[in-house]
């Protein structure tokens, strides 16, 4: 297996970024991570004292979509919720693993009060 | 072979502090702090020499009043894989990062 570095990913306007040269993640994962959040804060306006609780929900929702997948992938999945307060935030990865098997999403879903951003890692096992 | 998160965290802290440890948030430069810290985090943890693959994620936040949550859950195998995450701040901005380490089979 040859591992390698795949490119750092600064993640900041596109709605949705697939990598790793295998492509085996897929749209199938990209669309779990979009239902999971979808379905958790869909009408939702930023509430400090449910934050905790959405992260959470939609990090779980989004792992038992993949796993339902049943594709040979360990997964990880990781979620920030930011308010929307005029403040920067920039966010960024690096991975190393093998390119032909291995690859990430990133879903980037906004509403008027809040930002949220699911990234979505699977390794081929 | 398991992950050791105490040393993964020293190693990150290391490489925050060198790279953006006393200075203020700053707009055109984020981007690339935020690619420094990934990769020379990367680096450093790859050199260890050890058969894991890594995954690691950055993310700066000006301090500005704003919350932030982040959350993540791993679907692996637990008696091999582990993660870490390191918070970080000084008097501008936070920094928080998460590495994800896999087992390689051999």
């Amino acid at each position: 297996m040859l591992l390698s570095r795949a490119a750092s990913i600064p993640i900041a306007i596109p709605l949705v970024v697939v990598t790793g040269a295998g492509l085996r993640v897929t749209m199938d994962e990209f669309q779990s991570g979009e239902e999971a959040v979808e379905n958790t804060i869909g009408g939702n306006a930023y509430q400090h004292n449910k934050v905790n609780q959405w992260t959470s929900t939609v990090v779980e929702h989004c792992l038992n979509q993949l796993t339902k997948l049943a594709k040979p992938f360990k997964y990880i999945v990781t979620c920030v919720i930011m308010q929307k307060n005029g403040a920067g935030l920039h966010t960024a990865s690096s991975c190393f693993w093998d390119n032909s098997v291995d690859g990430s999403c990133t879903v980037r879903w906004e509403n008027k009060t809040m930002y949220c951003i699911v990234s979505i890692f699977g390794l081929g096992v | 072979v398991v992950f050791s998160a105490d040393e993964a965290s020293n190693i990150i802290k290391e490489c925050v502090d060198s790279i953006i440890g006393g200075i203020d948030y700053n707009h055109s430069k984020i981007n690339q702090w935020t690619a420094a810290v990934v990769e020379q985090s990367l680096m450093h943890l790859v050199k260890m020499g050890k058969p894991f693959k890594y995954i690691v994620t950055c993310a700066i936040m000006q301090k500005s009043g704003a919350g932030l949550h982040t959350a993540s859950s791993c679907y692996w195998d637990s008696s091999t894989d582990g993660s870490c995450t390191v918070r970080w701040e000084n008097r501008t901005m936070y920094c928080v990062i998460s590495v994800f380490a896999v087992s390689i089979m051999l």
